[in-house]
């Protein structure tokens, strides 16, 4: 790969970056556009990828990708398909009222879009008790009600697995960038080492508090993430706040891999658990 | 000559923001973005086809007065240009930019504001930067006088430019548009060419033709040119931020 | 009485032809684009929606001293878009300045210098740049001149009763007085009144009964070694604007107003009176004097019309300007791309976002070279240095219109 290249609104992206499949169309990720150069000849048109954000060219050879890293964006804005950890703020009769985001609109998820929730079946959730949810329509406009679900409308199952409500365990604030570099490092499987998106973090803690019987985690794309060690006994508060911490750590920090570890073992010892 | 200093997404709750001090001028001006958010409440500023840009200029020690008004609306007609509203996500929404004066002196009533004009545009096209809103281009700033003997001095002081017979404050975009021209005292029009050419050569950094046909370089270390300035902040935030991304390829 | 009608409405197709009125609300653009850029068969030149070449001004008409009550005023018409404008003189004594005594006695020598200085300008209309200082700061730091523009409800469609003052009648204020300040269209000379104490010193004691008519004479006051003049008190000049009708390129309109009122001012003479220590001002309408205005800065402001509504729209490479000016030149002969219109009317600012507005002057009352005071333009990069410089051709002709309307008037 060459050195990274960085580009400002109205650059042009230089040919060479584009990966070279041909095989597949080029997908354009955010903060790209395609614009056509006019010409004399109305045939002759030819076009050309300028960025429109400021941020890091990267391109994905497999998936036949190219897509601005730009600033990371501080609030998170709900969009269609993403995993959120969302909040009961109050119940009504069809929906309970959920917090995604501070200080907006609540999102509405249905009192039935629970794997296997009939009337009679259906969850009571309290105000204060969380979900793992699935966006299912930001809606259009201004004012446009962002509505969750924890199935899969077309199923009937709770796909990807894990949604529902979350009990016990322990949230903890994130970067909207970090938790979108969480759930990429968790989704994809082992086989591809230790280290992905630059985060060791959690296969370094998943290695060290394997003896303590393990933790559960889930990331919400709105900057949560749950964590829970209910297997540890005894020290099972004491190892959920280390988790947080080093998460936390790492995002504040911007971490390498190489620190990630050390400050798991650093966090670790501190609060005696290794 | 000391060049400014600026540092980028500084505030924890703002979508965007950034900071910028100019030493020569002394201003120091803290600029945060919002965008896309609801505006509500505001029928007019909701059109359907592009973002309602809209801009707040707040002095350090006063409330906004008439002054704040006019540089406010500049600086929306500018930024207009250079955002594109028309993004997904942006159309009926709005892109607020605050901009408040924390350092240098303060802008009486009625003042002339081309003093801060340039500060105010580079530190709202680093927050708009830092917000990630979609724009077509970018642009740069210069301020320049002109003293009574006719001489083109580059930042002026703000003793300096209440003596020069002229004030002159250009903007150029990133591929070389004479975007803004805020132009005060007396003056002729070969005078304002001779301007126009300094500022973009500061503004671009790089080399113009002069009148006679020989090529002037951009004014070398003494004057940071402005476009590259703002590249350097950017690149620094950025390789800061995805130092795991950047490390790791 | 109705069915017969409905049977025969459906035999005469509905009329496809709008007239133009509705049309040019339907589809402001396409309206203007067509008026601009008639189809080369028709042989029609090339005119705005109003009748008007581009370059065109509209109509102007002034007419000054129509206010009885203030010291000077004006209404001025450009169009349909119709501001009045009057001046009205208040004293400010100089004992009730905060910062007076202070700024005053930091050295004696300023002191002596203004009442030098004084003498000078009454005589002759040169001023050295120490004179310029003063009469800045004078101005400037205690706010001499005290601009207000309002837009009166119903001058235009959207004001309504009760609002507050508008964005844009903010910043048009501001740009009253800021034009105000960088002309330096007024002389703080003029809004001085002196005080010329007289020399109570034992080698003189017969002056005393003289110092009545010493007053305000400043041609001989052998004693201004000794004792120097001292300023007892300014005029402050309030000039209120009020729009009555917004067609349009308001700013113009206001500044003009300004001028012709300032043109038309007059203020009373006024001396300190020692006895009463107060100032006292004479109702005599022979003793009062007109301002004596620095030069005649005259706006002209031009929007600019894309023939492309869409630009926005398009997802096309935005040129850079070098090959953009290429570009235009080839297309010269074939479709205009854009049109610079000179004073936009209330339907054409709507259409345009880049505007532009140049403050010219020129030297010796109109013979010798034009001066920008003041060039602006933002909001989009049609207009560079070659569409600047035939602006500032077109406001210096416009200048020579303004003067001799504003000389009639």
């Amino acid at each position: 790969m060459s050195a990274p290249l960085i580009l400002l609104p109205g650059d042009e992206v230089p040919s060479d970056h584009l990966p070279s499949n041909n095989s597949n169309p080029l997908k354009l990720g955010p903060g790209l556009r395609l614009l056509s150069q006019p010409s004399s000849k109305p045939d002759a048109t030819s076009h050309v990828l300028t960025a429109t954000q400021a941020g890091l060219v990267t391109t994905d050879a497999k998936r036949n990708t190219v897509s601005i890293l730009s600033f990371p964006n501080r609030r998170y804005i709900p969009t269609v398909n993403d995993l959120v950890i969302a909040q009961i703020h109050h119940s009504s009769i069809d929906y309970f009222h959920c917090m995604v985001t501070p200080h907006t609109a609540h999102a509405l998820l249905g009192q039935l879009s629970f794997e296997g929730a009939t009337k009679k079946t259906r969850p009571m959730l309290k105000q204060g008790e969380l979900v793992y949810a699935r966006v299912l329509s930001v809606g259009v406009g201004a004012g446009a009600e962002v509505e969750l679900t924890c199935v899969n409308p077309a199923t009937g199952k709770s796909e990807p697995g894990g949604l529902g409500p979350l009990v016990g365990g322990m949230v903890f604030e994130v970067s909207t960038g970090m938790a979108a570099r969480l759930i990429r490092a968790s989704s994809s499987s082992a086989e591809q080492g230790d280290v992905i998106d630059g985060l060791a973090v959690l296969s370094e803690l998943g290695k060290k508090l394997e003896s303590l019987g393990g933790f559960e985690i889930a990331v919400g794309r709105n900057g949560k993430v749950w964590v829970d060690c209910s297997n540890a006994g005894d020290s099972a508060i004491k190892a959920t706040i280390a988790i947080g911490r080093c998460l936390q750590t790492t995002d504040d920090k911007r971490l390498n891999p190489v620190d990630q570890k050390k400050l798991v073992t650093r966090i670790l010892r501190e609060m005696k658990l290794a | 000559m000391v060049g400014p200093t600026a540092s980028l997404s500084i505030l924890s709750r703002a979508d965007g923001s950034a900071s910028l001090k100019c030493p020569t001028t002394g201003y120091n001006v803290l600029g945060s973005v919002n965008a896309p958010i609801e505006l509500p409440a505001r029928r007019d500023a909701l059109k359907p086809e592009e973002a309602t840009v809209e801009v707040f200029v707040k002095p350090g020690n006063t409330t906004a007065g008439v002054g704040e008004r006019y540089v406010e609306g500049i600086l929306r007609s500018v930024l207009q240009k250079v955002i594109l509203g028309r993004e997904r996500g942006f159309p009926r929404r709005g892109v607020v930019i605050t901009l408040a004066i924390i350092g240098g002196d303060a802008v009486e009533r009625g003042d002339s504001y081309l003093n801060i004009l340039p500060t105010l545009l580079q530190v709202s096209l680093l927050a708009l930067l830092s917000a990630a809103v979609p724009m077509s281009m970018t642009f740069s700033t210069a301020l320049l006088g002109v003293t009574k003997s006719g001489d083109i001095i580059c930042n002026p002081s703000a003793a300096e430019a209440k003596a020069a017979s002229s004030l002159h404050v250009l903007a150029f975009s990133s591929k070389g548009h004479l975007l803004l021209d805020e132009s005060q005292g007396r003056f002729e029009f070969e005078q304002w060419e001779s301007v126009r050419e300094r500022a973009f050569s500061i503004c671009r950094g790089m080399a113009t033709p002069g009148a006679d046909g020989d090529v002037t370089m951009g004014d070398g270390g003494d004057e940071a040119r402005i476009n590259g300035f703002i590249c350097e902040t950017v690149e620094d935030h950025l390789h800061r931020d995805y130092s795991w991304k950047i490390d790791s390829a | 009485m109705a069915a017969p009608e409905a049977k025969v409405a459906p035999s005469i197709p509905p009329s496809l032809s709008l007239p133009p009125s509705q049309f040019a609300r339907l589809q402001p653009h396409a309206y203007l684009l067509a008026h601009l850029s008639p189809p080369p068969a028709s042989n029609q030149p090339s005119i705005r929606a109003n009748g008007r070449a581009p370059s065109q001004f509209r109509v102007t008409s002034a007419n000054a001293g129509s206010l009885t009550h203030t010291n000077g005023s004006a209404v001025v018409r450009i169009g349909d878009t119709a501001a009045v404008c009057g001046v009205r003189a208040e004293l400010l004594h100089t004992e009730d300045i905060a910062s007076w005594s202070v700024s005053q006695a930091s050295g004696s020598h300023k002191r002596r210098r203004l009442a030098d200085l004084g003498k000078k300008s009454a005589e002759e209309d040169e001023e050295d740049e120490e004179d310029d200082e003063e009469d800045r700061a004078h101005i400037e730091d205690l706010n001499l001149l005290v601009p207000n523009l309002s837009l009166s409800t119903g001058c235009a469609p959207g004001f309504i009763p009760g609002a507050p003052p508008s964005a844009l009648a903010q910043s048009l204020s501001h740009q009253i007085l800021s034009l105000l300040h960088s002309t330096r269209l007024v002389r703080a000379d003029d809004l001085r009144i002196w005080y010329q104490p007289p020399n109570l010193g034992p080698e003189e004691p017969e002056r005393h009964n003289e110092d009545e008519q010493m007053d305000m004479d400043a041609e001989h006051s052998p004693t201004s070694e000794s004792k120097p003049r001292e300023i007892k008190a300014f005029w402050v000049l309030y000039i209120d604007v009020m729009i009555i009708s917004l067609a349009g390129n308001p700013f113009d309109a206001a500044w003009a107003a300004v001028l012709a009122a300032l043109r038309d001012t007059k203020l009373p003479k006024a001396w300190w009176d020692v006895d009463n220590e107060t100032i006292l001002c004479s109702d005599n309408i022979s003793d009062a004097r007109k301002l004596c205005l620095r030069g005649l800065p005259v706006a002209s402001s031009f929007g600019v019309f894309e023939a492309d509504a869409a630009a926005g729209w398009r997802p096309n490479v935005i040129p850079d300007a070098e090959e953009q000016k290429a570009q235009d030149q080839k297309r010269k002969k074939g479709s205009q791309q854009s049109w610079i219109l000179a004073d936009p009317d209330g339907y054409e600012e709507g259409l345009s976002q880049e505007r532009a507005c140049i403050v010219v002057d020129k030297e010796q009352g109109g013979k010798g070279k034009t001066v920008i005071m003041k060039m602006e333009k933002h909001g989009g990069w049609t207009v560079d240095t070659e569409e600047l410089r035939q602006l500032v051709d077109i406001s210096a002709r416009r200048w020579d219109e303004m003067k001799r309307m504003l000389d009639q008037c």
